[in-house]
């Protein structure tokens, strides 16, 4: 253990006035001073920026500080950046805290003096866990040149073959038997009406012909171990039942198949057999048995398939598989799913078969559709001659849906009602709106372009939507005009809201990383991190973090694949040795740690008898050094040292925190004064 | 659950036929109802004011002698009631603060009370009476499946359009009775009973509430709107829970009459008549003849048909 800290720094930051409004700096770093326990003393108003930076280097040279608290915003966000100051200075790099006096006092409290009270002692504690902090070396670790994509949307089409560019491996998962995702499903893009499927399979057939991706389809990750540069997943490959490799994709199978169901990809709109190819494009192309729907995998009962197939593709045998792949980064893009329709019983989705939603629209305008771009109504088949759109469906309602706005149902609404118009001559959409959100370039322009095509905008909410002879009445305000509105419509097209892929929440937990509230993917910074995941090594793209359209989601995804190709382009990885600890003498091979390590990082020695730490996968939890009944592991950079002499520092009540409470520093203004003197004027007349 | 039954004014007074009807279809299911003892106002319209004491007292009160009397629960027919007690009950229960303020308050009211020998202890009351609808009693104590065994006309040849008006449902997140879009629980209580229930657009509008004094004109438009969607699905009866809402569509009609050509009368009725006559309770004991729009030739057309006697 080295020695303690004795020539210790403290810089406290104004933040702007983030801080500076509501904690009293001025007067901490009186009070700091006055006590004469610190080398430095130092406020200033951005301790972050370059001049900040100078300040608290030079304090480093010049008074050969051995220790440094900087008082400013979460070390999530800038301990990176003052470790480097530290380091450049000389000193190890690992003995700088940050007092974190932003998001856990001056944002969270008002300009009291027991605020400033609180940063003191948030400052205090800081001090004494420096005072006790040993020299720490980071550690070095190899990086696997392989990287996993999550999702086989356009997002990790776009992320794979970037990285495949590069000259790196890459192992693409996706769930569905085919990848696409849900741009293969939509008709024209806005604002160019270009065809979806036009841009988008050729960019599948790359992927899957690349010699660097390997696609698992209609598989999912099922566990996921290791860290940044050497993380060790494990994928399951649900069965088949048809080998990739012996399909010819000719179709002999449905054509005998007995079983008819809804299809998924058309949205029900069409049917499918239970051994089927979700569309005519898909990748692989390749037949899929559907074992839920299937007569029975038992040959007796059907075998149809089977006997039909001249490939002898089929094996009703087929069982799940692990695939094992090692890998240094990990691309989430799990993409979205559009919130149900039965949740919004104002729009009688339960009651009227055409009250569609926007995906089931795009389905039913696309040139690949069961209906070959006819736009025909589900309950009948009949052409609608009018269509009410229905924007904001289970957006923006923070009481009983979603509080957030879509984003891309303003532009796909507009084009669908072009669509439509072009279509159906004489047709006429509707349009009930909150607000037009055109932000995107084109996309102002394409909205004017729905105008000028004669869609009616209405701005207002729909309160209900009822069938009455024969139509479907939608009734709603009309906010501009200032009343109700109806309008009797043949169809009902609901943007509903977009929402995080309903695995998202299993996918997030077997990655350690964090969901929003909404449960879209957390980035580590909305503004300068967007797409790194707060967990390092993992990366984001596309509508797994939030809505997007897709070319935010194709820039994303290139984004991060940029990212990947940064890190695994190194030979090597530092780490922070933040991790356990095993002094051998003291363990006495209970092996209590073995069994508490969620990261599968404590790891037997048999000839030794000792539980010992391997840091490249240890996280720095602290699970086994509280766990450990002998105390031998402890925490690196939290000792229990360093926290019982935090633990004593934040109960202590300092003379200057007395003071403060107690307004006894309060400067007296020279205005009060004089307007005590006048108060007394009458006073002194009366004598 | 041991419950409470809470009438309410409206239902001694106005709604006579609410309450008689009430008590007489609990009976006819083979239960009973109590009246909690010495019942009070259920703060009406006080909970909208701003003073604080004012917009909870009423209802605590009233919950604290519910608890007292050794009760778990607390049903009300009149939708307003519900809407009040269960809100109240609502804050008592997550409002640290305005459960102290009221405790406080009704304790040294209590202490004050100097004529009232033995002076009885102020038990804190937090919220653990259930405040019920009976609807919601119905469904979830005496069962839906129970009751569709005790009727004994089934209804199937009236066509009924059920309304739920508004303070059944809203504020939703404080009720939680039904989705406030798509509620359900009338359809279903009305299809246990045999009705033919219409799947009624209007049903979750505005009946013209208050409206009915400040601006008769609007309100009579918004009960107009509501009568003729009924009509024009065909309805024979539009089935009510509330007393305002009754008010505003039956008495209105001979006024709707002389202002709109097209208007024809439909007669209302609350779900507990209907209930009560499903069960095979004679239409004398039902309080027909308080409707405005009499309601008996629309009923006696299940009795024909239902071979049932009176």
């Amino acid at each position: 253990m080295s020695q303690p800290a004795q020539r210790i720094g403290l810089f406290i930051c104004h933040c702007g006035r983030n801080i500076a409004d509501t904690v009293d700096v001025e007067d901490l770093a009186r009070v700091f001073r006055e006590e004469g326990e610190l080398t430095v003393v130092e406020h200033y108003t951005y301790l972050c920026s370059d001049p900040g930076q100078n300040l608290i280097l030079n304090a480093i040279k010049s008074k050969r500080l051995d220790g440094v608290v900087i008082a400013s915003c979460s070390p999530i966000l800038h301990e990176e950046t003052f470790r480097a100051v530290a380091e450049a200075g000389g000193m190890n790099k690992y003995k700088v805290d940050i007092a974190n006096i932003r998001e856990q006092c001056s944002w969270v409290h008002d300009r009291t003096p027991e605020t400033t009270n609180k940063a003191e002692s948030i400052i205090r504690a800081s001090i004494a866990k420096v005072r006790h902090s040993q020299q720490l070396q980071p550690i070095k670790s190899p990086v696997v040149k392989r990287a996993l994509v999550i999702g086989a949307g356009v997002a990790g089409i776009q992320a794979a073959l970037d990285i495949a560019t590069a000259g790196i491996e890459v192992v693409l998962v996706e769930k569905n038997p085919s990848i696409g995702g849900h741009m293969a499903q939509l008709s024209e893009t806005f604002p160019t009406f270009d065809c979806s499927q036009c841009i988008l399979t050729p960019k599948m057939v790359e992927a899957s012909r690349n010699p660097l991706i390997s696609l698992y389809t209609y598989s999912e990750v099922e566990q996921v171990s290791g860290s940044m540069g050497d993380f060790h997943v494990k994928i399951r490959e649900k069965p088949r039942y048809v080998y990739t490799d012996k399909c010819t994709s000719c179709g002999d199978c449905t054509r005998v198949c007995p079983v008819v169901v809804p299809s998924e990809f058309d949205m029900g709109l069409q049917s499918r057999k239970a051994i089927y190819i979700p569309f005519p494009q898909a990748v692989p192309a390749v037949y899929t048995l559907d074992v839920d729907n299937c007569l029975g995998l038992f040959p007796l009962a059907c075998g149809k398939c089977r006997d039909a197939c001249g490939a002898k593709a089929i094996n009703y045998d087929m069982k799940p598989k692990i695939f094992e792949e090692h890998v240094g980064a990990i691309v989430v893009a799990t993409g979205f799913d559009l919130y149900p329709m039965n949740n919004l019983g104002e729009y009688g989705y339960d009651k009227i078969a055409d009250v569609i939603d926007g995906l089931y629209f795009e389905r039913l305008v696309s040139a690949s559709g069961p209906t070959l771009g006819v736009v025909r109504r589900p309950s009948d088949g009949k052409i609608p001659k009018e269509i009410v759109f229905i924007q904001c469906a289970g957006s923006r309602e923070p009481e009983r849906h979603k509080g957030y706005c879509s984003k891309i149902c303003c532009m796909y609404t507009a084009k669908q009602a072009m669509l439509y118009q072009r279509r159906v001559p004489g047709g006429q959409s509707y349009i009930f709106y909150i607000d037009v959100r055109a932000g995107g370039r084109d996309y102002e322009e394409f909205y004017r372009r729905a105008l000028d095509e004669g869609v009616i905008y209405i701005r207002g909410k729909v309160s209900k939507v009822y069938q009455e002879d024969g139509k479907i009445v939608v009734r709603g305000a009309d906010t501009l005009a200032g009343g109700p509105v109806e309008v009797k419509a043949d169809m009902v097209v609901l943007a509903t809201a977009m929402e995080p892929s309903r695995g998202i929440k299993d996918t997030a937990h077997k990655l350690g990383i964090q969901c929003t509230a909404d449960g879209w993917v957390r980035e580590i910074h909305p503004k300068l991190r967007p797409v790194e995941a707060v967990t390092p090594g993992i990366y984001l793209a596309g509508t797994a973090q939030g809505p997007k359209d897709i070319p935010e989601t194709v820039a994303q995804a290139s984004g991060a694949a940029s990212k990947v190709i940064g890190l695994l382009s190194r030979s090597e990885i530092t780490k922070d040795p933040l991790v356990a600890v095993v002094e051998e003498e003291h363990c006495v091979g209970c092996k209590m740690c073995l069994m508490q390590c969620p990261f599968s990082a404590r790891e037997w020695v048999e000839d030794r008898h000792v539980a010992v730490v391997n840091a490249v996968l240890c996280e720095g939890c602290g699970v086994c050094a509280a766990g450990c009944p002998s105390g031998a592991t402890t925490q690196a950079g939290f000792t229990n040292q360093q926290i019982y002499a935090q633990l004593a520092a934040l109960l202590y009540e300092s003379p200057g925190m007395i003071h403060r409470t107690l307004g006894i520093n309060d400067p007296i203004r020279p205005d009060e004064i004089a307007v005590n003197e006048t108060d007394t004027e009458p006073v002194k007349a009366l004598k | 659950m041991k419950v409470g039954y809470y009438p309410g004014c409206t239902l001694k007074g106005k709604a006579k036929s609410l309450d008689d009807t009430t008590m007489l279809a609990v009976r006819l299911l083979g239960n009973e109802l109590v009246e909690i003892p010495d019942w009070t106002c259920c703060g009406a319209t006080t909970p909208l004011t701003e003073t604080k004491i004012a917009n909870l007292i009423a209802q605590t009160r009233l919950l604290a002698k519910t608890r007292d009397a050794g009760y778990e629960g607390l049903v009300t027919t009149c939708p307003f009631c519900f809407s009040t007690l269960k809100r109240a009950n609502k804050s008592l229960r997550d409002d640290s603060l305005k459960r102290r303020r009221m405790n406080t308050y009704l304790a040294e009211d209590q202490r004050l009370r100097d004529y009232e020998i033995p002076k009885p202890a102020w038990e804190e009351y937090s919220g653990q009476v259930k405040v019920l609808h009976m609807l919601e009693w119905l469904r979830d104590e005496i069962g839906f499946e129970y009751i569709s065994r005790a009727v004994r006309r089934p209804l199937s040849d009236l066509r009924v359009a059920p309304f739920y008006g508004c303070q059944l449902l809203r504020p939703s997140e404080d009720l939680a009775l039904c989705d406030p879009e798509n509620p359900v629980i009338l359809e279903d209580f009305l299809r246990v009973i045999g009705a033919d229930t219409l799947d009624f657009p209007a049903r979750i509008d505005c009946c013209g509430s208050y409206l009915s004094i400040a601006k008769p004109s609007a309100a009579l438009r918004a009960s107009f709107r509501i009568l003729d969607a009924a009509r024009r699905l065909g309805a024979d009866a539009i089935i009510v829970t509330c007393p305002l809402c009754f008010y505003n569509l039956d008495s209105a009609q001979p006024r709707m009459l002389a202002e709109f050509a097209d208007f024809r009368t439909i007669p209302v009725l609350y779900f507990t008549q209907l209930l009560a006559f499903a069960l095979g309770s004679p239409m004398e004991l039902l309080g027909l003849d308080s409707h405005t729009v009499d309601p008996k030739p629309v009923l006696m057309k299940i009795k024909r048909t239902a071979g049932v006697e009176p």
